[in-house]
């Protein structure tokens, strides 16, 4: 199956500095792929080369080597723009412009018929809830205002795949749900969606895979579970109903229990340890399972840790 | 990317630069008078255009000042093929004025300017504007501006003497002249000079050897040497004249032109200006003379109050 | 390169454009200048119509200048800038497309603008036309609300034209407060830039005189289409100077945007 998205060696130096500049590499032969319907997660932090790489994507810059394609076609190829969109990080539109009117005008560089470019533009305004102030100049616009435009333009064409810089960016959290409930539903559809961001836990809760980049290279990819530095620790039960004595005696085998509200316990086994015998000694015992769940690293720990790694091998060869 | 290879564009650009110089050149040689520059002095007061120019006054002077002298200069040019055509030349100057006076507002003391302005503005009709009037008046705005140039002083007086012939006015202002702190001390010697003999071809010549000898524009120089070549020619006439008189007085024959007279072995040549141009016998008066097409046409006369032309 | 999108391009351009306050205040202030060229007119005996149709000339270029920058710069420049033209560059249109169709879209704004400007004056020299006694309208040289008066505001047209070539080509890679500069210095300099040819009387024979030859050719010469002074007087412009003079800024255009293009094909948007 052709990827959605597939990079390879995609490496880009900017120059630096004003009387002799000098190349200052911001990717570093990044290479992955993302196969059709996945929820691709593009995470680093500040500078890694999170944008650039979105901007290699869109042709707004060009790579210094390597090569990149959407949908099977190379990056800029003009009948592939007609299938994707783009969301800009920190965008900025026409002020003189209402929504509406920006909707449109950007609907009918896709050649639909005016009539379709007003039916587009007023569906996404409703969807990402715009109201009435669809009718105003966007130089009135907050931020996240801006924001919603800026999903909503990135929609019109019901793209195959879809680009998001920072989509959560400016948005307060009621914001934030409405868009991770659109990309669900986009997910639903098969929408590709490739979203760089640097709040992880949007990540966690949306993403299928995700790579992590760091000084403008690529430190890991995958699942979280197949990440590398990923590991399940151990196990979380929750119980009601829990008798004192029962808690002294497993204090006596070192089984360390949290009191969460009256009657209420939090256990944490160890890795090796049966979370299902756990369970059945104490429900014999008269006690009440709430809940199991794995104790493992998070993303923001391997974040941290590869983020370091990478910090460290670049320190190491300058 | 782009419609067109990358190759094409710089074609383009390149071909657009080259056509549209091309269309310059045809314009300037087909159209020259439209949207001629100088023609349009849409602002004649030098205030409203150092106003507008604020800190830039003397750029612009300097601009004003390559006009006068283009315009000038190509004015100057219409008018000698009209003369030697036989036709009228549209132009008689009427922007020479107001263009040295633009330049001279925007900067008073763009000196030369004034001097320019004196000499070329009296230059007499029809290689010139012929308007002495209007030199004196830029020469006093000069004057009132710099004080302690005597030199304008001096031009006037030289207008005064040469194109008005006015010889008491010209000692006036030359004693004025020799008011002014700095001025050489042979000021009040020529104030007396031009009193006592005014008209005279050596007081000529020594105002124009002075012009020749102090100024640093070229123009100024050659305009200053061919007016003394034109003192050599009427002395040169004046001879031709009087060894006419002597031939006739010998021979008792009248003649026509000088070949006679060389083949009588009185002269080596025929007598000719310094461009060849042949000196002539005037029929009416008897005396050499050069007629057009010499430059040096028509002498200058000796004899006071004599108009050297129409003003 | 499809005409859709460039139309398409120019539209959105001339909408945001005019919707633009300072637009308004530029346009305002010109037939300001217009109306009260009326009443200077009165004042000055004989040459008020003269004066009408300088001051009205005058006023459409200087104000005509200044919204041919602003929004050229505005529209391009401060676009580049303040990074709107992002999405713009995702969506299936043509870099080359994106320029020219802004080009187009400046145009036609600058069109609009002088026609409008056009109108209201020549509707105060048609009022003063009506107004005035036949006595002294005898002594006019040329009727008030002359035709031929098209003729300069065309030409102004036309330099417009490649006064937004200019800002355009600069903004593709210049800062706006840059490009502002080199477009209105090469303005200034290309109205001043037939005196270059005539420095051979200042510099002589010396090699400074090819400089400043070629520099004449090369830079625009803006006063190429400068006629104010021989319509204000009814002297007639003859056709062929209009055509050169439009097929002068026609092609200086052309390399210019197709130098934009070049530019701009191959822009790395930091």
């Amino acid at each position: 199956m052709t990827p959605a998205i597939d990079v390879e060696d995609l490496t880009k130096d900017y120059k630096v500095g004003f009387w002799r500049p000098r190349p200052y590499r911001a990717l570093d032969r990044l290479t992955l792929q993302v196969q059709p319907g996945e929820v691709f997660g593009f995470l680093g932090p500040n500078g890694a080369g999170k944008t650039t790489t979105l901007k290699l994507l869109m042709q707004l810059v060009f790579p210094t080597a390597g090569r990149a394609s959407i949908l099977g076609r190379p990056v800029g190829d003009l009948g592939v723009r007609q299938r994707i969109g783009y969301l800009p990080e920190n965008p900025y539109f026409y002020d003189n412009l209402t929504a509406e009117e920006l909707l449109e005008y950007f609907a009918s560089l896709f050649g639909y018929s005016r009539s379709d470019c007003q039916a587009r533009a007023s569906r996404l305004l409703d969807e990402v809830g715009l109201g009435a102030e669809r009718r105003m100049q966007l130089r009135k616009y907050s931020k996240g205002m801006v924001q919603r435009v800026g999903i909503a333009q990135s929609l019109l064409n019901d793209p195959e795949v879809l680009f998001l810089d920072e989509p959560m960016s400016g948005l307060d959290p009621l914001g934030r749900r409405d868009i991770r409930e659109l990309i669900l539903r986009l997910r639903e559809r098969g929408t590709t969606i490739f979203f760089s961001s640097h709040i992880l836990s949007d990540a966690e809760t949306l993403c299928s895979r995700v790579a992590i980049v760091a000084g403008g290279r690529l430190a890991t990819v995958g699942t979280l579970r197949d990440m590398s530095g990923f590991e399940v620790r151990g196990w979380e039960v929750v119980m009601t109903g829990v008798a004192s004595t029962v808690l002294a005696t497993l204090a006596s085998r070192g089984v360390k229990a949290t009191t969460v509200a009256d009657g209420r316990y939090t256990f944490d086994l160890p890795k090796d340890a049966s979370a299902e015998a756990f369970v059945a000694e104490m429900h014999a015992g008269g006690a009440r399972l709430v809940s199991v769940a794995p104790v493992h690293t998070t993303l923001e720990e391997i974040f941290v840790q590869q983020v370091h790694k990478a910090g460290s091998a670049r320190e190491g060869a300058l | 990317m782009i419609a067109a290879p990358r190759w094409a564009l710089g074609v383009i650009v390149v071909a657009g630069i080259a056509a549209a110089i091309a269309l310059q050149v045809h314009r300037d040689t087909s159209y020259p008078e439209v949207a001629s520059p100088v023609e349009e002095l849409y602002f004649t007061s030098g205030d409203s255009i150092g106003r507008l120019a604020l800190s830039f006054k003397p750029m612009l002077a300097d601009i004003y000042w390559i006009r006068a002298v283009q315009y000038f200069g190509s004015t100057r040019l219409d008018a000698k093929g009209a003369a030697e055509s036989g036709t009228e030349s549209t132009s008689h100057y009427d922007l020479l004025y107001p263009l040295l006076d633009v330049t001279t507002t925007l900067d008073p003391h763009f000196n030369i300017a004034y001097r320019f302005g004196a000499i070329f503005l009296a230059e007499g009709y029809p290689s010139g504007p012929g308007r002495p009037n209007l030199a004196l008046k830029l020469l006093d705005k000069g004057f009132a501006v710099n004080p302690t140039k005597w030199q304008y002083l001096y031009d006037k007086a030289f207008v005064a003497y040469w194109s008005l012939k006015d010889y008491q006015a010209a000692a006036h202002w030359f004693s004025e002249a020799a008011k002014v702190k700095g001025a050489p001390p042979w000021m009040p010697g020529l104030a007396a000079f031009m009193l006592g003999q005014g008209g005279d071809r050596r007081s000529s010549r020594f105002l124009w050897q002075q012009i020749l000898d102090t100024s640093e524009q070229q123009y100024m120089r050659d305009n200053a040497t061919f007016h003394l070549t034109q003192l050599d020619m009427a002395d040169v006439a004046d001879q031709l004249t009087a060894l006419l008189q002597r031939y006739r007085a010998q021979t008792g024959q009248s003649v026509m032109d000088f070949s006679p007279l060389v083949r009588a072995g009185w002269l080596r040549a025929v007598p000719a200006d310094p461009e060849g141009v042949p000196f002539l016998i005037d029929p009416q008066t008897g005396r050499a003379t050069l007629h057009r097409p010499s430059r040096y046409a028509p002498l200058p006369d000796e004899q006071p109050g004599a108009a050297a032309g129409p003003r | 390169m499809s005409p859709k999108s460039l139309g398409r391009i120019a539209l959105a351009v001339f909408r945001e454009s005019v919707r633009e306050r300072v637009l308004y205040n530029l346009v305002g202030f010109a037939l300001l200048v217009i109306g009260a060229s009326y009443l200077i007119g009165q004042m000055t005996a004989g040459q008020d119509v003269k004066i009408i149709k300088d001051l009205g000339l005058s006023a459409m270029a200087i104000f005509g200048l200044f919204i041919a920058i602003f929004i050229g710069i505005g529209l391009v420049s401060k676009e580049i800038e303040r990074r709107s033209i992002y999405s713009l560059l995702a969506k299936p249109v043509r870099r080359s497309e994106l320029v020219v169709g802004k080009f187009l879209g400046l145009a036609l704004t600058v069109a609009i603008n002088l026609a409008v400007m056009t109108v209201v004056w020549y509707g105060v020299l048609a009022y003063m036309s009506w107004s005035e006694i036949d006595l002294v309208k005898k002594g006019w040289e040329a009727p008030a609300a002359d035709p031929r008066l098209l003729v300069a505001v065309y030409l102004l047209f036309v330099q417009l034209v490649l006064v937004i070539a200019l800002a355009l080509f600069f903004s593709t890679f210049a800062e706006p407060l840059w490009a502002t500069v080199f477009t209105f210095g090469l303005y200034v300099a290309g109205h001043f830039s037939a005196d270059l040819k005539h420095f051979d009387v200042i510099v002589g024979d010396s090699p400074v005189r090819y400089v400043t030859t070629g520099l004449y050719y090369l830079l625009p010469n803006m006063a190429t289409f400068d006629v104010k002074n021989a319509v204000v007087h009814a002297q007639l412009v003859p056709y062929g100077y209009v055509l050169t003079a439009t097929a002068y800024g026609a092609f200086y255009s052309l390399a210019l945007v197709a130098a934009a293009v070049l530019i701009f094909s191959k822009k790395d948007f930091k």
